[in-house]
């Protein structure tokens, strides 16, 4: 029988109808689906033994304690730890994620440490008079801190940079207060230790004073819409009323809500009043209302060697001259305070200064940098926590590494040290064992709940117990050696730029900057980035919400692209205009460019592309 | 004619060929008999799959359960000699397949379905613990997934007493039934 070409087309064709009448091709379809959810680029947790272990978070200077859920040692789920007498028990939205971190797509994860080396030892040599070599410490009072103030003791003209300390170094007891007047601090988003926060929150009037109705404005007991700028002001008519009138015609309020307010400052303490920037006008009504002693108290300092105390003294970037910094360290590998780079790029030599940055992720000062290298980040990191700002008590804890940091990650204080001359050591361990030798305090470990006093533990247990991410708790707060509190009284050198920028709005730059974030320096999770963008929570980074009358003044029509500039610089931005914003201020999602040019408080204009 | 016998061979390549074709086996590393062991030891599921102190399920017992009777030979099969040679003298574990293996993307937890939910083993495994011989260990080529998983036959029978698959749907389904939660981070956490 003879084959023509229509009888193959029809089995064919018949071949392909009973196909679809059999499990095979819809089978095909859902496993390759499945496949492509499973293919073997997507990485894979490891599959072994579960265990605990405990850290604390390096995230933010709060330092809250950390449950690490592991699975064949790594770390897949983090909780806080419940009984822990500084974080009770709490983690922010960040913490939670945070050992998704190394996995981050803006990780870095090469640099060239010799080359680095080889730049610096070479522009040191050359470092001449009214010239300096300079280490800026985000994250002041670690071990590493004490490091690289050692290292610039060591060298001729070394100077060490640090963020100007919050609330002139004292520390918040807020289970003392009982009205909080916050002059658009963030209390309840990211200020402080979360769960000490909330747990003392039951116990105070919150007051938020503040031009837009931030995140703590809406959960607070109440909210006064001020005019930006005008917080200085109102702090001044607090403590004397007789300038009330003028604060009234500059805040927007009416001089009864201000004597009303002042009355029950009065009337209902401990008081304490938090200014999101340090001002002069809130420490001073601080001092008036007597908070000093109650709710700000000077916290004993954390026990240090003695061979440590030759170290070069704490400044802020704006006491430095300008174009002499030679060599400049930045070390930005734990998240910190943000200085804008305007700031720190005027304090450079003309002539080849030399950049080195340590960081995990190009997202900060190594865009800037001649060299970035990259570090660990937490958890892989071990470094130890400075006492957090609302903490009386001094506090020493370690973040422990959970997992393994790369091959090639920069140690920056081994880097620092060892292009000043000095052994570097163990300095954590160094620290530890002075802090033992000073048997105060009691240490609190996770996996028993149990506070035992310090003098009951061998060094090497206590050194062991911390690894283990114990929390080492120094006494009660120490009387004030002498009272601080007027504005001309206040210990260390205030910002230079911040504070009186936002006393009076300039005409140059007339909007203020408030970040969408309470910590626009610090990088989130990649989940928690995607949940936010992919949901509109949040707006895309480099973008600008103001009042649509503030656009028009500036000459802006619609969603467009415009131009920010402060003091520091300018750089392009998209802008919304947005009703909720008030008028006369600028809410920014800060990305990178942004925080080039703008500090934590900051006024700038806007003009139309 | 021709459309007939295409359809045919279509029809016969899908439904009986295919079936083979689309999963790759292997044996089991021992000749297990999960019907010896209950009615002769009198053993029951959990004394062997048992959950630990923390509430996690062991799955698979580890050669030190097996080995806690079968350090000697327990009888003189041809099985049991292989198994003594091969796995408990050296000390070596089987390099058991599980059947039930979920894919990473899912955390079931075995101590909320049989302590809270009281199911019983069979409503999820078949009669796994009546069976006098191991089946081979069947895994789609393409996706990945135990054959267990998919359920035994290429449809699933929805009939009443038939063995469900493990996948997404089936766990909707008696979720849904039982007016359990079912959101997707119940499983996918």
């Amino acid at each position: 029988m003879q084959r023509t070409r229509r009888d193959i087309l029809l089995f064919m064709g018949g071949g392909a109808a009973g196909a679809m009448l059999t499990p095979a091709p819809w089978r095909l379809v859902t496993d390759a689906a499945i496949w492509s959810e499973n293919w073997p680029g997507i990485p894979r947790p490891a599959r072994g033994e579960i265990t605990a272990r405990y850290t604390n978070c390096a995230l933010c200077p709060a330092g809250c304690a950390v449950r690490a859920r592991c699975v064949a040692g790594q770390p897949v789920s983090l909780a806080g730890v419940a009984g822990n007498p500084l974080s009770q028990g709490a983690l922010c939205a960040f913490g939670l994620t945070g050992h998704q971190l190394p996995y981050h797509p803006q990780r870095l994860k090469q640099g060239t440490p010799e080359e680095a080396a080889a730049a610096v030892r070479g522009a040191m040599a050359k470092c001449g008079a009214g010239e300096s070599v300079a280490v800026l410490d985000l994250a002041p009072g670690r071990a590493a801190s004490w490091t690289y103030r050692r290292a610039m003791a060591a060298v001729a003209n070394g100077v060490y940079l640090a963020p100007p300390p919050p609330l002139g170094g004292a520390a918040v007891n807020l289970a003392k207060a009982r009205t909080v007047l916050s002059l658009g601090a963030p209390l309840l988003d990211g200020w402080g230790t979360p769960g000490n926060v909330h747990a003392a929150r039951a116990n105070f009037r919150l007051i938020q004073a503040e031009p837009w109705e931030s995140r703590t404005a809406a959960l607070a007991d109440e909210w006064l819409p001020i005019r930006p700028g005008s917080e200085a002001a109102l702090a001044l008519a607090l403590k004397d009323p007789k300038t009330a009138p003028s604060a009234a015609q500059a805040t927007g309020l009416t001089e009864k809500q201000i004597l009303d307010l002042a009355n029950e400052l009065t009337a209902n303490g401990p008081a304490l009043v938090l200014s999101a920037d340090d001002l002069p006008e809130a420490l001073a009504l601080n001092h008036a209302l007597g908070a000093w002693g109650q709710t700000l108290v000077a916290r004993p300092e954390v026990p240090v060697p003695d061979a440590w105390k030759k170290a070069a003294p704490e400044r802020v970037v704006a006491s430095v001259p300008d174009n002499s910094i030679r060599v400049l360290f930045i070390d930005e590998s734990v998240p910190g305070s943000h200085i804008p780079w305007g700031a720190i790029e005027k304090k450079l030599v003309r002539d080849n200064p030399v950049v080195v940055a340590f960081a995990w992720t190009l997202e900060g000062y190594g865009r800037h940098a001649q060299f970035t290298l990259p570090t660990a980040v937490y958890p892989e990191l071990t470094s130890d926590i400075p006492p957090a700002i609302d903490s009386p008590a001094a506090t020493f804890r370690i973040s422990v590494s959970l997992v393994a940091p790369p091959a090639g990650m920069a140690d920056p204080s081994a880097f620092i040290a060892k292009a000043a001359g000095i052994d570097a050591g163990n300095a954590l361990q160094e620290r530890a064992d002075a802090i033992h030798k000073s048997g105060r305090g009691t240490l609190f470990t996770y996996a028993d709940g149990k506070s035992t006093p310090l003098k009951d533990i061998k060094p090497d247990a206590f050194w062991k117990s911390l690894n283990e991410g114990a929390t080492w708790l120094g006494g009660a707060e120490e009387p004030l050696t002498r009272r601080r509190g007027d504005a001309e009284e206040i210990p260390g050198e205030l910002p230079s730029e911040a504070p009186r920028l936002r006393v009076s709005a300039s005409d140059t730059f007339p909007l203020l900057v408030a970040f969408t974030t309470p910590t626009p320096a610090t990088l989130s999770s990649p989940l928690m980035s995607k949940l936010y963008q992919d949901s509109d929570l949040r707006m895309a980074p480099n973008t600008a919400a103001l009042h649509p009358d503030t656009a028009r003044a500036s000459g802006i029509t619609g969603a467009s692209r415009a131009v920010l500039e402060t003091q520091y610089g300018r750089c392009a931005i998209g802008v919304i205009p947005d009703e909720s914003v008030p008028p006369g201020m600028l809410e920014v999602a800060a990305g990178p460019e942004i925080l080039d040019i703008c500090g934590a408080f900051t006024r700038a204009k806007v003009v139309a592309a | 004619m021709p459309f007939l016998a295409g359809a045919l061979a279509a029809l016969g390549a899908g439904w009986v060929g295919f079936p083979h074709a689309i999963y790759k086996s292997r044996p089991q590393p021992v000749d297990f008999s999960h019907k010896v062991h209950a009615e002769k030891a009198g053993t029951k599921c959990e004394d062997c799959h048992a959950f630990r102190e923390d509430g996690t399920f062991a799955g698979i017992p580890s050669l030190s359960t097996c080995a806690a009777c079968h350090a000697a030979p327990m009888g003189t099969t041809a099985a049991e000699k292989n198994f003594i040679d091969a796995y408990v003298t050296p000390n070596r574990e089987p390099d058991w397949a599980s059947y039930a293996q979920q894919p990473e993307n899912v955390f079931f937890s075995h101590i909320t379905h049989v302590k809270l939910g009281q199911l019983k083993c069979e409503q999820c495994h078949g009669d796994q613990g009546a069976s006098d011989k191991l089946r081979p260990y069947q895994v789609d080529r393409i996706s990945g997934y135990s054959r267990d998983i998919w359920g035994r036959t290429l449809f699933q029978s929805k009939a009443a007493g038939a063995v469900p698959g493990m996948k997404m749907d089936d766990c909707v389904d008696c979720h849904r039934k039982q007016g359990l939660s079912h959101s997707c981070l119940d499983c996918h956490k």
